[in-house]
């Protein structure tokens, strides 16, 4: 774990503080995330019981658009893509079809796609068109990972990812209204405004 | 005669020497693998002739181990079969189990995570006490092994040895009333165990399982079972044909105080309970005859002789 800047596992109780340490440290491993993660704390209460964990990831992928998966020529009413990168072809088809209407979307082979626009092709602005963001998916990955680390009758949780930090709290009992003020304690303890 | 559990390794080559001296000695063989060129036996043999089975191992590059859970049935209780437990700490354990010659079965139960929720059906509960010995694997925070004990040891009557987390002095002191046994330093982990420290977690595990089983023979041997469970087991592959088509690795499974016989119930129980172990002295004298809440199988348990007045 020597490359998170900062990782913490506390505790009411020591002995389980370090046993989730290593449980944390296996799973972060495991689950490839030790290049995502800058900074990461996590704190269990058995007796709430409650389980809290903050932190930080490495750099935030910014949104996937069409003009970083495909070459984008105009041709009057006509716009043809050329696919660069196959692996957001069908998130891209999905956007397509649902700003263009699927008959004026076509694919005549692998790698090429036209589209029928019925104005300029020129002023459609789709080469900003946004087709995915890959956030969303290393969000999952460390909610995944926050579940199996954190103990497995915690079935209560909440959860929440904003510009590159995000939290996970979960409770055997019912959570309270508002879990903000916990989170950001864990944030303070950490040294990071939330 | 004593018997003794012991293991033993060898080659394929010239095996079934060994077996027919086990079976002259008065010895019964419990399980036998037959891994690629390799032999493991797990069998009961007569204290005084242990040399003799070494003597003649010997050319055979055979090993002959002590092995102190040889007969035994062992719960290994899980809270949950979810990957926070699974495969590490529920396999890791019950794997180094068999070594010793423990046959070990994993029960996961449905709704076993949880302090406040945590749960043992009716089921899961009569599971359990057809084993000898149950071996609850708890997690890390003593918290939570205090509140869930009373759960979980709430119509259990065989022995309990509790493993978790918090050390072996904090487990001692959480909970009340004690149960058999108590293993420290060994709750919810998710790595396989390979480092010396966590083997001598394992062997400590083996101890302490060993300790408590060995307590259990001695409340046995005060007043001895009518016939023992080897035996029977092998009165059974004797006289039940049908046992030999089961497909089952271990068709019969002994215990320490009876046998599980892996034919279904209703078409074999009679069959069973007519078998004559010796002389005019038919099963249904010596022993429970009852269906298992596991699968569909039969549950053999041997009355004590303070009950049948008989020694077979």
């Amino acid at each position: 774990m020597s490359t998170l800047e900062y990782f913490e596992v506390e505790s009411t109780e020591t002995v389980g503080a370090q046993l989730y340490r290593r449980i944390a440290s296996t799973v972060i491993t495991d689950h490839n995330l030790l290049k995502v993660l800058e900074r990461l704390r996590i704190w269990i209460d058995p007796q709430i019981p409650i389980f809290i964990a903050v932190g930080v990831t490495r750099t935030v992928p910014r949104m996937i658009t069409v003009s970083d998966l495909a070459g984008v020529t105009y041709d009057g009413q006509k716009i043809t893509l050329a696919i660069a990168d196959e692996m957001y072809l069908a998130d891209l088809l999905l956007v397509l079809w649902k700003t263009f209407g699927k008959d004026q979307v076509s694919q005549p082979d692998r790698f090429t796609i036209e589209i029928q626009t019925g104005v300029d092709a020129a002023t459609s602005g789709i080469e900003e068109l946004a087709v995915a963001d890959p956030t969303e998916g290393l969000f999952k990955d460390l909610i995944y990972s926050m579940q199996v680390i954190c103990p497995e009758g915690f079935r209560i949780k909440r959860q929440d990812f904003d510009e590159g930090k995000f939290w996970f709290v979960a409770s055997e009992n019912t959570l309270p209204e508002d879990v903000f003020p916990l989170v950001v304690e864990q944030f303070r303890i950490m040294g990071v405004s939330p | 005669m004593i018997l003794v559990p012991i293991t033993y390794k060898g080659g394929v080559f010239r095996h079934d020497e060994i077996l027919d001296l086990i079976e002259d000695m008065g010895g019964y063989i419990i399980q036998k693998h037959m891994i690629a060129q390799e032999v493991v036996l797990q069998a009961l043999i007569p204290r005084d002739d242990i040399d003799l089975l070494k003597q003649v191992s010997r050319p055979l590059a055979g090993e002959v181990i002590p092995a102190p859970l040889v007969g035994t049935e062992i719960a290994i209780v899980s809270m949950s079969l979810e990957i926070h437990h699974l495969p590490h700490a529920s396999c890791d354990v019950a794997e180094y189990l068999r070594t010793a010659g423990a046959k070990t079965n994993m029960i996961g139960l449905a709704r076993g995570f949880g302090k406040r929720i945590g749960l043992l059906s009716d089921e899961e509960r009569d599971i359990i006490n057809e084993h000898d010995l149950a071996l609850y694997l708890f997690g890390n925070f003593e918290t939570c092994i205090r509140e869930k004990m009373p759960t979980f040891r709430r119509g259990i009557r065989v022995p309990i040895v509790v493993c978790g987390g918090p050390s072996q002095e904090i487990l001692m002191r959480i909970i009340d009333p004690p149960v058999a046994g108590y293993i420290g330093g060994l709750g919810r982990f998710m790595h396989r165990t390979k480092e010396p420290h966590e083997l001598a977690l394992l062997d400590e595990i083996v101890r302490e399982v060993s300790r408590v089983i060995d307590q259990k023979r001695t409340l046995l041997a005060k007043d001895p079972l009518s016939v023992t469970p080897a035996r029977l087991m092998d009165v059974i592959l004797e006289k039940v044909p049908a046992i030999h088509e089961v497909t089952s690795p271990i068709p019969v499974v002994v215990q320490m105080d009876g046998v599980r016989v892996k034919l279904p119930y209703d078409p074999y129980a009679a069959v069973i309970r007519d078998v004559e172990v010796e002389q005019g002295i038919r099963v249904a004298e010596i022993c429970d005859i009852r269906p298992s809440r596991m699968r569909d199988y039969i549950l053999l348990k041997v009355k004590p002789f303070s009950e049948t007045g008989m020694l077979v």
